[in-house]
């Protein structure tokens, strides 16, 4: 008796559900595709390798920054609202250092561990039991504060050392940024998916009361998720710097909702335990790819703007409810 | 009170079953006005079923209600209240960043939609005055209550509702003994108000100071309701129990070996007297007592999650650090809570990732998971844990609550435990995947694992544990081979021992 009604609740889903699951991993990849078939019919200048090239440029930094922001969503931290300044810090700093020092290696080197170090600070505090919105609005505001004393409102540059060799220079064909965006999501989905760390991250954000009686650290999984986003917001503040070549306080007003919203666009829940880099990444893509088919169609930049919060809100509702039922 | 008084309330063959459980079958009862009856049952007899009848939480699938001579439909919790009952919560509906007369007349319909502070506050007072709350001042924080202050709030609240049945859902569980005696005095100036009360408890000390008559609940039944006057308690007690579970239980095991956990004048918070134990290997010590007698206090405590106040703890001769929970799994201590909604599962995890949860870093290599390892661990305890192996890949949160404790055990065994401590093992878990969680226990008790079974069901504690301990607010007061006790002694020494509460 016992023995059937266990079979009966154990049966593993039927080939509808298998379908209805694989639709639902792949909605992202499969909407792009699609996207990408209809701009090229329909706008102008879209099917171009330039223009291809020029996509992808713009991913890179808004993507480098929401791959590494991704394990702060997916360990239940939320999201990181101070980004932007830290980025913009981020870059400031690459420029500042590598016009002090003459060396882009090592102005490269102690940027991303300062601006750790940063991400350690906030991590302590969150773990210490602070909301992580809090913690990190007040640093962005800290950060954005700091930058704008510390330099006065002047631009930063890197004097005669070529920084935009960084931007630049090929490697495989591709821009450093965009190869170094790849490499990250890869990077980042390797230890998100197959490290004890990752998983535990996951189990974290999933449920913290769980994580903690199963023995897992969340002091540990904070940190690691800041350092993961501190990694990802100074290098695509490097980037960000060497395809400037200037930075100021006030540039990049726009990237910490780009960011947030390229992990939304990801399918990521707010409330933590489901996120992944690959997803992340590919959101940031929709975003700079819708972005640039109405730059082509010629629309005024706020009604750009305004496209792209309404895909934005529409994307995010339907790949939620087409992940959901794939459940 | 005599049988001239009107009858109030009248249910007759109120039967509810879930699948093939019935929680209630034929249950009649009986309430007249300004009378308090108590309701008496072991867990799972039936009680709080009866109670979310009345209340509107829950449909009966068949059975009639009268109040007050007339039919009355409930189908929902409006129309229990518009029937003029009313639930005394055993967890507080208050709002704690509100004042007390806010909370007081939040959500009643014929309160005037502009808020009058004045007025509010003069209707306030009165309606504290009669639950003994007449020194609080109404714009209070509820949050700066006392849990007394907060449950006598929760009755002035239905009060302010003018109900005429009023259900006390054991509104003393978590009270210290002089502030039961408030609550008490509450219930009683209601009655004589001409209200009736129904008063569900597992203190028989209180039943016999305040109630008219008794109904009695076992397996879902209904014992007709007897006068108080006419009972003591034993008769009570062995009218309550005798379940009947057959072969629910699985044989004990005939040798145990040596000595694994040792406690000696162990003290946590929530116990009031040290406690001395110790575990064999392959023994299922069990404790047992009310909510907040301080058994699971012991248990928290050896898992790292409550400090260990004073006393020594040893693991085969060994200090036991209890500092954590992490450095009691390293030492091969597996903790189930009690409730695993919150922290026994993870819920959208797959049941391979939930298994695994506690033993990652031992199927690693630097850092990576090695997966076809977690695969093949996570196969044997789906055999070992009578989990179909196919479907590991679903999400926890599909699962039945029986299944769902089968995984939040089994994940425990990958990390080789010496002991485990569990709360409430079958808690949610329907009969027939209790049987098979206790028999895993005992089987993990046979590979030499020392078990610790704290649970508030008397039966089972006695039908699963080679050795029983009881405690009563905060104190052990008993602890004999599970052969020694007999169910009768046992929920007489758990629900009232006199020695103690004199």
């Amino acid at each position: 008796m016992t023995i059937v009604q266990a079979t009966e609740r154990w049966s593993p889903g039927s080939s509808w559900t298998t379908a209805r699951r694989l639709v639902s991993k792949f909605a992202l990849a499969l909407l792009i595709v699609v996207v990408l078939v209809i701009a090229g019919l329909t706008t102008p200048g879209f099917a171009e390798t330039t223009n291809y090239r020029a996509i992808l440029i713009n991913t890179a930094i808004v993507g480098i920054a929401a791959v590494g922001m991704t394990a702060v969503t997916l360990s239940g931290n939320f999201f990181s609202l101070g980004i932007g300044p830290t980025v913009v810090m981020a870059g400031i700093l690459f420029l500042a250092l590598s016009g002090r020092t003459g060396s882009i290696a090592l102005a490269m080197v102690a940027t991303v561990v300062i601006i750790c170090l940063l991400g350690l600070v906030q991590a302590l505090i969150v773990a210490g039991g602070l909301n992580p919105i809090i913690t990190t609005l007040a640093f962005g505001t800290i950060v954005y504060g700091l930058l704008a004393v510390g330099t006065g409102g002047e631009v930063v540059t890197a004097g005669s050392i070529p920084v935009t060799s960084l931007a630049t220079s090929d490697v495989f064909g591709l821009p450093m940024p965009v190869v170094a965006f790849v490499a990250l999501t890869i990077l980042a989905s390797v230890l998100t998916e197959r490290t004890v760390l990752g998983r535990r991250l996951r189990l974290v954000g999933q449920s913290r009361e769980t994580g903690r009686i199963s023995g897992i650290s969340v002091l540990v999984t904070t940190i690691a998720a800041f350092l993961s986003m501190s990694v990802g917001a100074a290098l695509a503040g490097i980037f960000s710097a060497a395809q400037l070549r200037q930075m100021q306080a006030n540039d990049l007003p726009n990237l910490t909702m780009d960011v947030i919203a390229a992990v939304l666009v990801g399918g990521a829940a707010v409330s933590g335990g489901d996120a992944s880099p690959i997803r992340s990444a590919l959101g940031a893509l929709l975003l700079a790819i819708l972005s640039n088919i109405m730059l082509l169609q010629g629309f005024a930049p706020g009604v750009r703007v305004f496209g792209v919060g309404l895909i934005t809100v529409v994307l995010v509702v339907s790949l939620h409810m087409i992940r959901r039922a794939g459940r | 009170m005599d049988d001239s008084a009107p009858l109030r309330l009248s249910a007759r063959g109120i039967t509810k079953t879930y699948g093939s459980f019935t929680a209630l079958q034929d249950v009649d009862l009986e309430l007249r006005a300004g009378e308090i009856m108590a309701l008496l049952g072991e867990n799972g007899a039936g009680k709080s079923t009866m109670v979310k009848v009345l209340s509107g939480l829950v449909i009966a699938d068949s059975g009639e209600l009268h109040i007050d001579g007339e039919v009355a439909v409930i189908n929902s919790v409006t129309s229990s209240q518009r029937a003029g009952i009313a639930v005394v919560q055993q967890e507080y509906s208050t709002v704690p960043t509100m004042s007390v007369a806010d909370n007081l007349f939040l959500g009643q319909g014929g309160v005037s939609w502009m808020r009058r502070p004045r007025r509010l506050q003069k209707e306030a007072r009165e309606i504290l005055g009669r639950v003994g709350l007449e020194h609080l001042d109404p714009r209070t924080e509820v949050g700066d209550l006392s849990v007394a202050q907060m449950q006598l709030l929760e009755i002035a609240r239905v009060l302010a509702r003018d109900a005429r049945i009023i259900i006390f859902d054991e509104p003393t569980a978590a009270l210290a003994d002089a502030e039961v005696g408030r609550v008490l005095d509450a219930a009683k100036r209601l009655a004589a108000e001409g209200r009736s009360i129904i008063y569900v408890t597992h203190r028989l000390g209180e039943v016999f100071e305040i109630a008219d008559r008794v109904t009695i609940f076992r397996d879902g039944r209904s014992e007709s309701s007897g006068a108080v006057a006419d009972l003591d308690v034993d008769t009570v007690v062995s009218k309550m129990i005798g379940r009947k579970l057959g072969h629910l239980y699985p044989h004990r095991s005939d040798d145990l070996g040596e000595v694994v956990l040792r406690g000696d004048g162990f003290v946590a918070p929530g116990l009031k007297a040290p406690v001395d134990f110790t575990v064999r290997e392959g023994e299922i010590l069990g404790l047992t007592g009310q909510i907040g007698s301080g058994a699971s206090a012991v248990l928290e405590a050896l898992a790292g999650l409550r400090p260990v106040l004073s006393g020594h703890v040893s693991m085969n001769g060994v200090p036991v650090n209890t500092r954590s929970r992490r450095a009691g799994i390293r030492q091969g201590i597996a903790y189930c809570s009690a409730d695993r909604k919150r922290n026994g599962i993870f819920a959208t995890s797959s049941i391979r990732n939930n298994l695994s949860s506690p033993w990652l870093s031992s199927i690693s290599r630097v850092g990576f998971i090695q997966f076809s390892t977690e695969a093949a661990k996570a196969n044997t305890l789906a055999i070992d844990f009578a989990m179909d192996r196919g479907g590991l890949e679903r999400s926890m949160g599909s699962l039945s609550g029986g299944n769902q404790q089968k995984v939040a055990v089994g994940k425990w065994a990958g990390i080789r435990p010496k002991v485990l401590l569990i709360e409430e093992p079958t808690r949610g878990v329907d009969v027939g995947a209790r049987a098979d969680i206790y028999a895993t226990l005992r089987r993990l008790a046979s590979t030499g694992v020392a078990i610790i079974v704290c649970s508030s069901d008397t039966n089972e504690v006695l039908g699963l544990s080679d050795t029983v301990m009881t405690f009563f607010r905060g104190i052990p007061t008993a602890c004999r081979p599970a052969a020694d006790w007999t169910e009768h002694d046992l929920v007489r020494e758990v629900l009232h021992r006199e020695e103690v509460t004199a």
